[in-house]
């Protein structure tokens, strides 16, 4: 098992090298002078001489890779060029809001998801099958953009169920001010038992969790049927059913825990995913996530800030597939010898 | 234990590994102080209103949705972005431009006068100002304010490139020399850089935790990155006074969707949405409890046409383009995001001129082009043309524009482009049209000819190359004419309007951005000063009821 972590973390170790070099260069081959988004539209020459010795663009670039680099190992993610505030304390500010949300979306895609693809493993080919494989479908190819467009405007603009936007309503911090742990708002609710702005914050919560857990959710349900269609062949499931255990039974208890270790995998994927497509959920309910750095830092050409974001969503993606190798490591010693 | 009750423990360990890294250590948001961004008493009930308590008549809160983020810079020295909504209501300058009189107007300064052909200007302050911080203004305070900023030299601080030396002759009387003639009164009516300030304080500013200012306004709470960015609260020392109508509090709510600020502003949740496409503000039009505000601006879109080499080099192939644009169809298109210009500089300015509408005329431009080599049965001319990438206005342009070329035989090469990649290669003379808006940071015309087309061997927005000695030094006489005879100047204006759109044809400006705003019906005395993109002035605004 030792040796197992050990191969992982340097698997991992060099995806996060290889991101951060990547990274560089690619912000770096941007077309546009960074100095001209820090100085603004009408900067003065000297503005812009002044700004690009600021952030050491006349260096060699072998030079700027290397401030880069160790900038990095010592915590310094760079200054955003449009919020002019250390760009690892802007994405600590966003990237709580983000993970509530995608949370919050990938729990509802497993609850939701799961059970889809039993009914429709246990009815196949029947009507609660189809239904089943076409909501999948739907939900997995329907853009997310329009898809948070229409919720928003039939449940909260029209039929008024939910909050138009926002992540709570801002009123009560007043009434109900919020002390930060976490800087999760559901969590920090939770901890501080401030039940006013948790519940807030679950109806705010329902309508960007849908849109968001809408891709994932798809994509369980038809891994999870498939998985079980699978298993439902193999040997000890004809064993089982010939001792009598029905079909549901044999579904839930027997057939379903081997077919959760390709889940596993699948929800690490889907989770890195679902932060990036959540942007443009974000944006369209005001969350105040990830997504509105993301989409301002990339209109305003913020070269730090992009590549904040860039370097964050690559260390979650290489965070969440290191949980899942672990963890199958530790629950199918099989894993280990792969 | 069995591998899924592992695997429930490892997930509870790292939600708790997660927490416990994050820790914020306790912080308590919004620090019990905020007033409640949610609607005005008399407007619709917000969707959260049920989870707080209705506020009290003279006690509702002004809400502005703007699209982006509402500060970056909390110091009025540099300040030079979005925050200019914010601090124009926290910070005041000694003078504030009124586009209808087309002058400036009173504000920290009562009365001003210029001397010495404009090379000196004199400036009585107002009596019984305080700042925020509690200290008095007077001439000295504000003096060190103005060198602050000039020393600073960030943001648009070059507005006062032309002041020699500042001089408190007493208490509140403010006397400044300057190295060349400028309207002095303008440059101080800037909605940058000219705000006055308790210099005291002003290495306390960048956590947005407290002001400098005498404006009517004073930061309550910001919270960078979240919904409700900012709130403001009325100051009640302000030199104006507050009448119980009034608004003294005001909430900044960020919504970067215009369909979502819409159905915000349409639930009463915020009173204020800076702007919405053609379709919305149609519909906002009529729609009940929905008012809508409609002005042209200050900012103009320039076609600035290559006067230095390639096809453009022939002034004829410019005048042919000038005269292809189809300047109506373009306007119509802008369904009133855009109004048909008359000349370089906006009505409003001193220097705008009537009757200089430009007008499409193919048959003409093609017989430009034919004696310039090019058209049908002659040589294709391909010309590159660069613009701002996702901008659908400058878009639409590009499509009627290369549509109508394309009947003269002539290619256009349209190339959206971020605006400092666009700008880097307009610097190297890479294209052969260069669209771009232009406003000016201080109300006064003289911005548009100085930057845009005045001589340089290195351009910087003078991207059309012009080079003409003639035209420079009639440039170089707008300062002193601006701050000693408007009327001498406001013809010096039209006559240099004149040689640089229809003689040298360096340029062809289709339209001036029409401002579209939509607010809340109950909300009276808004009006729109272009001088001030975006900004609300919220003490002069009141609740209906």
């Amino acid at each position: 098992m030792p040796r197992y972590v050990a191969r992982r973390l340097g698997q991992a170790f060099l995806v996060v090298a290889g991101v951060v070099v990547l990274t560089f260069v690619v912000t770096r081959l941007l077309p546009g002078d960074p100095a001209v988004a820090f100085a603004g539209p009408k900067a003065t020459p000297q503005q812009l001489a002044e700004a690009r010795a600021r952030f050491g663009l006349d260096d060699p670039l072998p030079v700027q890779l290397w401030n880069y680099v160790r900038d990095l190992l010592t915590g310094d993610w760079g200054t955003s060029l449009r919020t002019r505030r250390p760009v690892l304390s802007d994405l600590y500010l966003a990237f709580p809001a983000s993970l509530e949300l995608v949370g919050s979306a990938l729990l509802l895609a497993v609850l939701a998801g799961i059970p889809a693809g039993v009914l429709a493993a246990r009815h196949r080919t029947r009507l609660p099958d189809f239904g089943v494989r076409v909501g999948g479908m739907l939900a997995v190819s329907v853009p997310v953009f329009w898809l948070a467009l229409a919720l928003q405007t039939v449940f909260a603009g029209n039929l008024d169920w939910f909050p138009v936007a926002g992540e709570y309503d801002t009123a009560l911090d007043t009434t109900s001010p919020l002390t930060l742990w976490t800087n999760i708002t559901l969590v920090d609710a939770l901890i501080t038992g401030n039940w006013p702005i948790l519940t807030s914050t679950l109806r705010h919560l329902v309508l960007p969790a849908i849109v968001v857990a809408a891709y994932p959710t798809g994509v369980i349900a038809q891994m999870t049927r498939a998985a079980l269609i699978e298993e439902a062949g193999q040997d000890h499931i004809r064993l089982e059913r010939a001792l009598g255990f029905g079909e549901t039974s044999i579904l839930v208890r027997f057939a379903l825990r081997p077919a959760l270790n390709p889940l596993l995998s699948l929800i690490a994927l889907v989770f890195a995913y679902a932060i990036v497509n959540g942007f443009l959920v974000e944006a369209v309910f005001n969350w105040p996530g990830l997504g509105r750095y993301a989409v301002d830092a990339i209109s305003y050409s913020d070269v730090p800030a992009i590549a904040g974001v860039a370097l964050l969503v690559a260390l979650v993606y290489v965070l969440a597939n290191l949980v899942v190798d672990l963890l199958q490591g530790v629950v199918d010693p099989r894993a280990r010898q792969r | 234990m069995r591998w899924h009750k592992r695997l429930l423990v490892a997930g509870v360990a790292g939600v708790v590994a997660m927490t416990a890294s994050a820790c914020a250590g306790g912080q308590v948001r919004g620090a019990g102080r905020t007033p409640q961004p949610s609607t005005d008493t008399s407007t619709g009930t917000s969707t959260g209103a049920a989870e707080a308590p209705a506020a009290k008549a003279n006690d509702a809160t002004f809400v502005y949705a703007p699209n982006l983020d509402v500060v970056t810079d909390w110091d009025p020295a540099s300040s030079y972005s979005n925050e200019i909504i914010a601090m124009s209501n926290i910070y005041e300058g000694l003078t504030r431009y009124d586009a209808g009189a087309r002058k400036p107007m009173p504000r920290l300064a009562t009365e001003w006068s210029s001397a010495a052909g404009g090379k000196e200007w004199t400036f009585k302050l107002r009596q019984g100002v305080k700042f925020h911080t509690g200290a008095p203004l007077d001439a000295e305070a504000a003096k060190k304010a103005i060198e602050r900023t000039m020393k600073l030299n960030a943001g648009a601080a070059y507005i006062w490139g032309a002041v020699k030396t500042i001089e408190a002759v007493d208490a509140s009387t403010l006397k400044f020399t300057l190295k060349y003639a400028a309207p002095l009164d303008l440059v101080a009516s800037s909605g940058y850089a000219a705000y006055i300030y308790d210099t005291a304080a002003a290495d306390k500013l960048k956590d947005g935790e407290s002001d400098a200012g005498t404006g009517p306004y004073t930061i309550d709470t910001w919270q960078k990155g979240k919904e409700t960015e900012l709130t403001l609260k009325a100051f009640d020392g302000y030199w104006g006074g507050w009448k119980p109508e009034q608004y003294r509090k005001v909430a900044f709510r960020v919504t970067p969707e215009i369909t979502t600020a819409w159905q915000l502003l349409q639930k009463g949740e915020v009173n204020f949405v800076p702007r919405l496409n053609p379709q919305l503000f149609a519909q906002a039009g009529t729609t009940e409890g929905v008012q809508t505000s409609q002005k042209p601006s200050f900012q103009n879109l320039l076609v600035l046409f290559n006067t230095a080499t390639g096809p453009t080099k022939d002034v004829k192939v410019r005048q042919a383009l000038q005269l292809a644009i189809d300047y109506d169809g373009l306007v119509a298109a802008l369904k009133g995001a855009g109004t048909k210009a008359s000349g370089l500089v906006p009505e409003g300015l001193l220097g705008h001129v009537q009757g200089m509408e430009p007008k499409q005329d193919l048959a003409r431009a093609a017989e430009l082009l034919n004696a310039a080599g090019y058209g049908q049965d002659l040589e294709e001319l391909k010309l590159t043309m660069t613009y701002a990438q996702g901008d659908e206005d400058q878009k639409l342009l590009v499509t009627l524009l290369s549509s109508t070329l394309k009947k003269l035989n002539v290619t256009l090469q349209a190339k959206p482009m971020a605006w400092n990649a666009q700008w880097d290669l307009g610097k190297k003379k890479g294209q052969d049209i260069f669209v771009m808006y232009w406003y000016p940071d201080y109300p006064d015309a003289y911005s548009w000819f100085l930057n845009v087309f005045k001589s340089a061997d290195k351009p910087q927005f003078n991207l059309s190359y012009l080079k003409n000695a003639e035209i420079d030094k009639a440039i170089d006489a707008l300062p002193q004419l601006s701050a000693t005879d408007a009327l001498a100047a406001d013809q010096a204006y039209a006559d240099l309007q004149k040689k640089i759109i229809q003689e040298q044809a360096a340029v062809a400006a289709p339209y001036v951005q029409t401002y579209q705003r939509a607010l809340s019906a109950t909300v009276q005395g808004y009006t729109d000063n272009p001088a001030y993109p975006n900004v609300v002035f919220f003490y002069d605004l009141k609740p209906a009821g």
